[in-house]
Order: C-alpha cells, then structure tokens, then sequence
C-alpha cells in the first residue's frame, strides 16, 4: 500500500460523476452515428466494391435469384469461364472456384474500363480476393456473387483464396493480368 | 441438505466448469504457437513428432479455436454466470439439475471431441457447410451448446423466484448483470442451434440430400456475432463488481452499468450480417441497417471504459494517487488478479477500436479474411475475455477450493508475458493482414508465394516471435493453476476469498418505490428480453424468409 498523503485529494462523488457520465453518453453517441454517416457516404460513393444484393445475375442463363445448381455449371455461361464483351460494350467475366484454383487461372482484364464480375464455386465455399486492392468476395456452390469493379493499373495481380478450402487451400493462388487499354484479348 | 453441504456442492458443481474450461484452454493453447510461427514463415507441422499428433495444419487449427474460442468461454461462463447471480440472490437451486447440466455439456464435448481428435470435423471453428464433418460432431456441439441454455433456465428461473419472494426490491447488481448477459445469449443462441440442428444434423446423417450455405452462414452469424459479447460480458461483471474493490475503490455508478447491459440485450444480436459484406444474395439495405447497430453497440462499451476508468481513479486516489495521469502508478500493478483484468481492458481498447473497423462495410474489403481479423480477436477475446478469466481464477480457485495461489510472482509473471505476447502477436497479424495475407491458409507450406515482394519481413518475424513469448506464458500460468489445484485445501475460502464486492459511489438503491427512473425502467428484464426479441425477428426476419425461400441445397464435401 502506497502511503498516503497528509490531505487526502478529494475523490469523486456522486453529482459530478453524473455530469461526466452524461457528456460522455452523447459523445460516444455521437461517434457511434458519425462513423455510420461516413461509411454510408463511402457506400454511396462507391469507394469500395460493394456485392450485388438480390437481383446480381439476374440475367445470366442458368440463374434464377442469384442461384443456380452447382452440379450443372455446363447450363451457364459459368461452362466457359473467362472474360467477355456483351453487344452493347459491358465487360463480363465469369469465374468459377474450385478446390483448389480459380477458373480461368488467369483473367485478363483491360484497365480502366468497369468490370462485372460473376463468381460461383463448384464444391465449397472459396474466397476471393485481389491483393493491393479492396476486392473481397465470398464464392458459395449454388450462389452467384456478382460486383462491378475497374482496374485503374495495368499490372499482375494475385487472386487468393481466403476461405478456407480443404488440405490445398493454401496453394490456391491465380493471378489477374490487367492490361494497357488496347493490347487485351477480349475474347480470352 | 444442510447450508454447509448445499454450498460446498454449488462450489464443487461451479469449480468443476472452470477446471474443465482451463484444461480445454491448456490443450487449446498449446497448439496456439504453431499457427503463430506458420505465420512467421516456419511450418513446424512438417516435424515428425508434430506430424504424429495432428494430421494436418487445419485439424490443429480446428482443435485451437473450438477448444478455446468455444469449449474454455462456455463452460467458464456457465459456471461462473451460474454461481454468481446464485449467491448474489441468496438463493437455494437444484444442484441435481445443476450438475445434470454440467454432465450433458461435457458429453457434447467428448463427443464432439472424437472426430475432431480423429480428423473426422477438420471445418475449422466456423463449421462452414458445404465442407461436411462427421454427424457425432454437430450432435455433440449441438449438445454442449444446448446444454448452456439449460444454464439460462436455471439463472432466470432462480431471478424469477427471488422476485416474487422480494417483491418492490432492486435486483442486486451481480445477479442483474448475470441474467440479463443469460437472456440476451438465449436470443443469440437460437442461431447455431437452429442451423446445427434443423439443417446440418439431418444433412451430416444423409437424412437430406444438400444444405444450403449461405442460409447456414447466416444463421451462424446471428450467433457468431452475439458470442463475442457472451464471451466479454461476463468479463465486465468482474471489471464493474469486483475490480474496484481488488483495486481499493468503488464502482462508479450502478444505474448506469444496468443501463449498459439493458443496451447489450437489446442489440447483441441484430447485428450479424457485418460479418457478410462479401456475401451474395442479401440486401445492402440490410447490412448497412446492421452495420449501424453495430456502431450502436460501441456505446455500453464507451461507457464502460468511462466507468471502469472512474472506478480506477477513484482507487488510485483512495491510494494518495494524484495528477492528471500520475495517479495512474498508485493502482497495484504487482496483483496478478488486478494487472491481469486492467491489461485485459486495455487490450480490449485496441481490439475494440479494431472491431469497428471491421464492422465498416467501408474497410471490410480491405482486411475481411486476412490476417487482420484473427490478429484482432486474439486482443478482444483472446486477451479481454482470456486474461481476465486467468486473472478471475486466481481469486475463485482459492474462493471455491480453499486452496492458495502458490506464487503471486510467477502469475504475475503469466499475466504480464500473456499481454504483451498478444500485443506482439497482434501487431504482426493486423500489419500481414493489410497487406492481404489471408486468414487460416498454411502459408508457410504455400507452393506459390503470392506476397514475396511485399515488404512483410518484420511483421512475420513479430508474430513467430510472439508465438515463443505466448508458449512461455502457458506454461508460466498453466503451472501455477495446476500447482494452485493439486495442492492441499488450507483455508475456509469464504474467508481467506471471499466474494469481493465493490461498493458503489452511486449504488442503485435496494427499494424500486425510492429508486432513479433510471434503475426502475431498466429493472423489468422479462419485458426487455421480449423487446430484445421483437427487435431479432424485425431485423434478421426479411433476410432469413427470403433465404429460406430461396433455398438452393448443394451436396456435401470432404476435402481434408
């Protein structure tokens, strides 16, 4: 025990202790509201990839409501996975995990023009994500993850899984080749 | 059954769950290092003796986090939430239900222990179907889970007796923070027990042909979230009740800590889907709507660092503590039981600034499944919840057994190396993760390095490190509790521990006629349980009739 000084500081009481309490209520409060404005605005100004809710791939063969039969990939364009250009100029891509890669092993995607990704996994659950960006997404067997995104920087980039898998989970790693605008294979 | 016999045998029943917590937690423990240095770049899962105990990275892992993340927090909640709202209330309980309760969660856990051990449930701690594990798995987990709301019966039940006997009183604090922290896990447990027992036991035991996985990822969810304040609650009751006292203080204000776990029981549990953002097939609407209650439920966890900080104040000044900040070095740092919880709550400052980055839908994407998230749950529970536990056992063994803790140096010792392990750990895994190192992958067994470039040489140095500082601290605090537990009894532990209850500087009375509105509209617990459920059905219920609406069953995989 430390020794105590001669005049004792005064400790806390009652009526002070609730005035705190009080400020303090409406400051965490108020935080708490701040940081959902901010992520709403970031929502709401696309700074992140948000996944499409209900209605992604709607309008892909194959898929009802966001589902389709994990068995029978061969009725989707999830048969020939890669990219594609529709007629009216939109790029799609459809990709399917599987333990343990990701099909195509290599997408190659062009920089600078939006991007929908389709993602489906043909077994279990799969992760996907591009290292040094913010894309994250969850591929589910019988799901369709659907998220339009733009690679601003031709380069190569990782794709990992990171959801766990099974025994090779650690070695499924692909790559996504982004490339000066002009010099792609659109039609991979 | 005598007064004598009848408390010997609620501490025997109480001890019991703790001592089968601590020994998951050894086992649990143990194999922690090893994740930590596959993380620093060392696959210590190719040694022969290794090899010969686990089968693979992911059973290791597997055992890691269901024996501690789910095995060691229920059954040291159950007995702990069981024994203290008992004594707060004075009340008399079946000890044959009791102790029933106990041997039904242990059978869950012995069952469930069987194909984990024999590689038979490798589904890591999140059980994600459609990876599929052996039916004896689901069966037993859905039995120890099940079990711990048999806990909740008995606790309200015992709350509910005591207000009819008393009624006009003030639930006393303890027994108030117990059953209300009892209530809301009830809400939360509904969850994994509906999708362990409606979809994934018939689907383990080839009864139906698929599962649908997002259906059971979200039904985990609602409870995968809830858990992590059923592992922290029960943490605050000993931070708001007893640490004052161990620290020479008072409690701040007991109409405010009631405030604190009303808004826990209310919000708890509507706020799975955060955990989802990568997922398809579920409104925005809805996860931005559970993103912002999570935001909400930060503020129980501000006000108890405000109340929790005054009570400490008010100790150190009770100690000749002065200054701004120089009152601070009064509190008694070289108390194992005290350093233990204040280091925990610091921890806990971190880690909580940590969740709600991890809430943002905003940075989900960057740190969602990397190593980020473990780095940040092993400084929530695995430091806030964990190390309180420890610093909790040092004063109930001794209470409960009447045995003495043999050395208060070499606890501390655990305490101090356990904080600052995790510190290391947490540093290392939360800087790896930013980078995109994933989550849960043998990387140190990878046969592509996708992250060779980057710069991450110090943070995998810092988390293989901190994995040799964590392995000293088990085997520092594992050898003082086994030594506490194998020696002789010596005292009356109602004497030489008793219960230390903190006076309050603001108590809530003991009349509800003469108490603030505050203590009164937070007193009726049943009506705000039900409130609390209004606000489950509302906020998950659009979700989950529309995925269950949709449902698309797949079939099962064995993949490890």
């Amino acid at each position: 025990m430390a020794p105590r000084p001669s005049a004792p500081a005064p400790r806390l009481e009652h009526h002070s202790l609730e005035r705190y309490e009080a400020i303090w209520f409406g400051i965490a409060t108020l935080m708490a509201v701040l940081l959902f404005v901010a992520a709403i605005a970031s929502f709401i100004s696309g700074t992140y990839t948000a996944i499409e809710g209900t209605g992604g791939g709607h309008h892909i063969t194959g898929v009802e409501s966001g589902r389709l039969d994990p068995r029978n990939l061969a009725a989707t364009p999830f048969a020939e996975p890669g990219l594609r250009e529709n007629p009216d100029g939109t790029l799609e891509a459809f990709v399917v995990a599987r333990a343990f890669a990701f099909q195509p092993a290599t997408l190659r995607v062009p920089a600078g023009r939006p991007v929908t990704i389709h993602l489906t996994s043909a077994d279990v659950m799969h992760g996907y994500q591009v290292t040094g960006t913010n894309i994250n997404a969850t591929a589910i067997p019988g799901q369709v993850t659907s998220f339009t995104t733009t690679f601003r920087r031709p380069g190569t980039l990782s794709l990992v899984c990171n959801e766990y898998c099974g025994t090779g989970h650690h070695n499924m790693v692909n790559t996504i080749v982004v490339e000066a605008p002009g010099t792609q294979n659109q039609t991979e | 059954m005598g007064d004598v016999a009848y408390l010997a045998s609620l501490k025997k029943v109480t001890q019991f769950y703790i001592v089968t917590a601590f020994l998951a937690l050894f086992i649990g423990v143990l194999i922690g290092p090893l994740q930590a240095l596959n993380y620093g770049g060392i696959n210590v899962y190719e040694w022969p003796v290794i090899r010969n105990l686990l089968g693979s990275y992911y059973q290791g892992l597997s055992l890691h986090g269901v024996l501690n993340a789910l095995v060691f927090t229920q059954f040291f909640i159950s007995g702990w939430m069981l024994y203290l709202p008992v004594r707060d209330l004075g009340m008399r309980i079946n000890l044959r239900f009791a102790w029933f309760t106990y041997a039904l969660m242990t059978l869950g856990l012995l069952l469930a222990a069987v194909p984990l051990l024999t590689n038979g449930a490798t589904l890591l701690y999140t059980f994600y179907p459609p990876m599929q594990g052996d039916a004896l798995f689901y069966i037993g987990a859905a039995l120890m889970v099940g079990s711990s709301l048999l806990v909740v019966g008995q606790v309200v039940h015992t709350w509910l007796r005591w207000k009819r006997a008393n009624p006009g009183k003030v639930t006393p604090l303890v027994a108030f923070m117990s059953v209300a922290t009892w209530m809301m896990w009830a809400l939360a447990a509904l969850g994994i027990v509906v999708e362990v027992v409606a979809l994934l036991i018939p689907w383990s035991l080839g009864l139906v042909g698929g599962v649908d996985p997002l259906v059971s990822k979200t039904l985990f969810w609602w409870t995968g979230h809830a858990i992590v304040y059923f592992w922290v609650l029960p943490a605050y009751i000993s931070w708001y009740a007893f640490l004052p006292r161990q620290a020479g203080g008072r409690l701040a204000s007991e109409p405010l800590t009631r405030l604190v776990f009303v808004m826990f029981l209310l919000s708890s549990v509507p706020v799975g889907l955060h955990h989802q953002y990568a997922d398809p097939n579920i409104p925005n609407l809805w996860k931005n709507i559970h993103m912002f209650l999570t935001f909400l439920i930060a503020v129980p966890s501000l006000l108890t660092a405000f109340s929790v900080g005054a009570a400490l104040e008010d100790a150190a000044r009770a100690r000749g503590g002065r200054g701004l900040f120089g009152w601070v070095a009064q509190l008694p740092w070289g108390n194992a039981v005290f350093s233990a919880q204040v280091l925990a709550m610091v921890s806990f400052i971190a880690g909580g600034a940590g969740g709600v980055v991890n809430a943002s839908s905003s940075f989900s994407g960057v740190v969602h499944n990397t190593t980020w998230i473990p780095g940040h749950f092993h400084i929530t529970v695995g430091t806030a919840t964990t190390l309180t536990f420890m610093g909790v056992s040092l004063w109930l063994i001794p209470h409960l057994t009447g045995k003495r803790l043999p050395s208060l140096r070499l606890a501390s010792w655990s305490v101090w190396t356990w904080f600052f392990g995790m510190m290391v750990f947490a540093l290392g895994m939360h800087w790896q993760g930013l980078y995109g190192v994933p989550r849960r992958s043998q990387v140190s067994a990878a046969a592509v390095d996708a992250f060779g470039n980057l710069p991450l040489a110090l943070p995998t140095l810092l988390t293989a490190v901190s994995g040799v500082i964590l392995l000293v601290s088990a085997v520092l605090y594992f050898s003082v509790l086994f030594r506490m537990l194998l020696s002789p009894r010596v005292d009356d532990g109602e004497q030489a521990a008793p219960l230390p209850y903190s006076e309050a500087i603001s108590p809530a009375g003991e009349s509800l006629a003469t108490a603030s509105p505050l203590v009164r509209a937070t007193e009726p617990l049943l009506a705000l349980w039900a409130a609390a459920l209004v606000l489950v059905v509302l906020m998950y219920g659009p979700v989950m009739a529309r995925l269950f609406a949709e449902m698309q069953l797949v079939p099962g995989w064995r993949l490890y």
